[in-house]
């Protein structure tokens, strides 16, 4: 393969057009390897759906015939129990949940859902990435102004909850001079910045339930102000609070789609949910997660343990899916790019560095996010998840490979080059059997450090909503809201990988770079 | 001068006003030289004085700045001119030895004339043999440099650079990194191969081995030729105040 490389390098230096050619092919080798990775993932819906429903009228008598066997892409939020929470073996459910698959069932559509988190939930509507959103979003003024509604098919309401040992905070004028822990873009920070100058608190936003619970639990802050629902089960579910306020009237929850799009599966929404109140399965649905929430029993850690396993180890072998691929494509990314930088073309030389620049001086999670929100937005291309991550992954982790064999190469002695090229030896050749042989060796403890880091940067794609690791152990605290355990736990399973991991590189090191 | 070729022998190396600059610093400043097959050419000079780039613009491991540079009637200037076939036929060694050191001493000469095609794999590892017994070496074929001492280095990588069959030799310095007791075996090396009748250009700080096997010593300073002549004119009769200066230093 270096010998390839190193040919492709040769040509594109002889010849100074032959520049760009050499950019595309790393460009097309990493676009196919991403499309063949897209297989792995379920599909997305084609990208011919929305556009089709954009033309078809808006009428309020669409029949459901119009989505009879079609799939949709829904997003939702990570961690909105009772309405949307993984149970123990992984699997997403919740009054959101059951209410969408009982309402697809009965229009006969199918969904597939995206568990992306709130904000990215509303981003990725916005791009097109998704068709439509349930995430106990509220029906809003601001938000009617960008989206379509379905009817409401829940009645809120916003409660405040403290610490279970928090005896002093009983009223809003108790909190006077205190935080608060608000959920980012929900009712509760509507409705606290709305009395937070009255009684004279401060608001503090937060990104899920959990974390605002963890936040009031470490005294951060005293109080939160939450959908009245997700408080009730959160406190069944023993989250260490208590609830002491009546509930303020709130705004109803509505099902969303891009404003004058899908109309047919709003209209197929609103008709499932009509016939699932006749027919007494809405009442069933709620009554399920809110009339009597058993309380659950405290388990033990190792009960914990049990219980999430399978769903961690799902998550670790997306984890070291993304690793591998993202890894096998930096390393040709750093080769190409790492002999652009030590060879004699300007023009390789300054490509070269102009791509490491920008990703190395720029944050992998803005990088994240542009490849799965951004850059869908300016193609109209649609990326599945494991696609943006594993492009992000590779062309990041490919800017310090490409670091990497630059140093390895330069820090062989000039001396080797010139005894090889002194014996009549041609460049390639004499990079291939004289120089790259000496740099493997002292790259070889960099190419475990970087490899190492990219295992561990895979957590931060939880953002984008990619399956692994930290994204599963999010998804078991926000359930069971035991996040000092369940991040134990995660901590526990990168650091067996990854010790096993590096021991195993060195030992191949040892082996073969003697 | 530009009739040195007036005894009849072809100059093997023929070198035109060449000149070479590193930036704006001019390190050689318009040197003509005539190197007759079969000669050996030693040059002296101080440090600095520009005789190891000379060296190396004779099989172009630096670019040349102006000038020509002819090896074998091979224009070293022209584009057109394939490098790696010309230095087929030039063979040099280097003062750090420059052995590749994750191969072994046999597998350092094996490697041009394997890579090159020249030889297949049975044909160079007996040719291989044969060099590393012509510098007394046989019994370190699979030794790994690290393992050699500086003289046995420097022998390896002369044997390397023989492994061609090269019509000229380079030395670069090939002893001034080098214990004082292994000299001897390595300029011993090269002693024999002048007997041969090998070309050599040999830069060095050895003046009684110039003086002892060179046919024709060059005194550069600061870029430029300042005397050149048979080893007792060089010796016994300098006429340059710069030479007799670094005589009387070095002697």
């Amino acid at each position: 393969m270096v010998t390839k490389i190193l040919n492709l390098y040769r040509l594109a230096t002889k010849r100074g057009r032959a520049a760009l050619g050499a950019v595309l092919t790393v460009l097309a080798l990493f676009l196919g390897i991403a499309a063949a990775s897209a297989a792995v993932m379920p599909a997305p819906a084609p990208a011919s759906a929305p556009l089709a429903s954009a033309v078809a009228p808006a009428v309020a008598h669409a029949s459901a015939a119009d989505v009879k066997g079609k799939t949709f892409s829904v997003a939702t939020d990570t961690t909105f129990a009772p309405f949307e929470f993984r149970n123990g073996s992984g699997d997403l459910v919740g009054i959101d949940m059951d209410l969408l698959r009982a309402i697809a069932a009965n229009q006969g559509f199918k969904v597939d859902i995206k568990s992306l988190g709130f904000d990215a939930a509303l981003q990725a509507l916005q791009s097109n990435q998704v068709q439509g959103v349930i995430a106990g979003m509220s029906i809003t003024d601001k938000r009617k102004l960008i989206f379509d509604f379905s009817d409401p098919y829940f009645d809120s309401g916003i409660q405040m909850a403290v610490a279970k040992s928090n005896n002093d905070v009983k009223t809003y004028s108790d909190l006077k001079g205190k935080s608060v822990a608000v959920k980012r873009g929900s009712e509760g920070e509507t409705f606290a910045n709305s009395i937070k100058a009255k009684y004279g608190f401060t608001v503090k936003a937060l990104a899920d339930s959990a974390t605002m619970y963890d936040d009031v639990k470490a005294g951060n802050s005293v109080a939160v102000f939450d959908d009245y629902p997700v408080l009730a089960y959160g406190v069944s579910q023993n989250n260490g609070l208590k609830i002491v306020t009546p509930k303020e009237r709130g705004s109803s929850y509505g099902f969303a789609v891009n404003k004058g799009q899908n109309a047919d599966l709003l209209t197929a929404f609103d008709k499932g949910l009509a016939n699932l109140k006749a027919s007494g399965e809405y009442q069933k649905i709620l009554d399920k997660y809110l009339a009597a929430p058993e309380t659950a029993k405290q388990t033990s850690f190792f009960q914990l343990l049990a219980n999430s396993f399978p769903a961690l180890m799902k998550g670790l072998g997306m984890t070291l899916l993304a690793t591998a691929l993202s890894l096998v494509i930096a390393l040709v990314l750093g080769i190409v790019f790492g002999f652009f930088k030590v060879g004699e073309s300007r023009i390789l030389r300054i490509i070269a560095s102009i791509y490491v620049e920008i990703f190395r001086g720029t944050p992998l999670l803005v990088q994240a996010f542009f490849f799965y929100f951004g850059l869908p937005q300016l193609t109209g291309q649609p990326l599945n998840v494991l696609s943006a991550g594993v492009i992000t992954l590779s062309l990041n982790a490919g800017a310090y490979m490409t670091e990497i064999v630059r140093g390895g190469i330069q820090s062989v002695d000039p001396g080797q080059l010139e005894a090889s090229r002194s014996l009549g030896l041609g460049y390639v050749t004499s990079m291939r059997r004289v120089v790259v042989p000496q740099a493997i060796k002292i790259m070889t403890p960099s190419f475990i450090n970087q490899f190492v880091i990219t295992l561990k940067d895979t957590s931060l794609l939880a953002v984008i909503g990619f399956a692994e690791l930290t994204y599963q152990g999010q998804q078991i605290y926000a359930a069971n809201f035991r996040t000092g355990e369940t991040l134990l736990i995660v901590a526990a399973i990168y650091f067996i990988v990854i010790f096993i991991l590096t021991q195993l590189s060195n030992v191949l090191d040892r082996k073969f770079n003697k | 001068m530009s009739d040195a070729t007036a005894s009849g022998t072809t100059a093997k190396i023929r070198v035109r006003d060449l000149k070479k600059s590193f930036g704006s610093n001019e390190v050689l400043k318009g040197l003509d030289v005539d190197v007759a097959e079969g000669e050996v050419v030693c040059v002296i000079g101080p440090s600095g004085s520009g005789k190891s780039t000379f060296l190396r613009c004779l099989n172009k491991l630096e670019d040349i700045t102006a000038g020509t540079v002819t090896v074998d009637g091979y224009d070293l200037t022209d584009p057109k001119v394939d490098l790696n076939a010309v230095r087929q036929h030039i063979g040099m060694v280097f003062q750090h030895f420059n052995l590749f050191p994750h191969m072994t001493a046999l597998q350092n000469i094996m490697l041009a004339p394997v890579e090159l095609k020249k030889l297949d794999k049975a044909a160079a590892r007996a040719k291989g043999m044969e060099l590393l017994k012509r510098v007394g070496l046989a019994e370190k074929a699979d030794a790994r440099p690290a393992s050699l001492s500086g003289g046995q280095k420097q022998r390896v990588a002369i044997a390397r650079a023989l492994a061609m069959n090269p019509g000229i030799m380079l030395f670069d310095e090939a002893t001034s990194a080098l214990d004082p007791e292994m000299v001897g075996e390595v300029l011993q090396v090269i002693r024999d191969l002048a007997a041969e009748g090998m070309t050599m250009v040999v830069v060095t700080h050895e003046m009684g081995f110039a003086r002892e096997v060179a046919d024709r010593v060059i005194f550069m300073d600061a870029g430029v030729i300042c005397e050149e002549g048979a080893p007792e004119a060089i010796f016994s009769h300098a006429e340059q105040p710069r030479l007799q200066d670094f005589l009387a230093k070095v002697l």
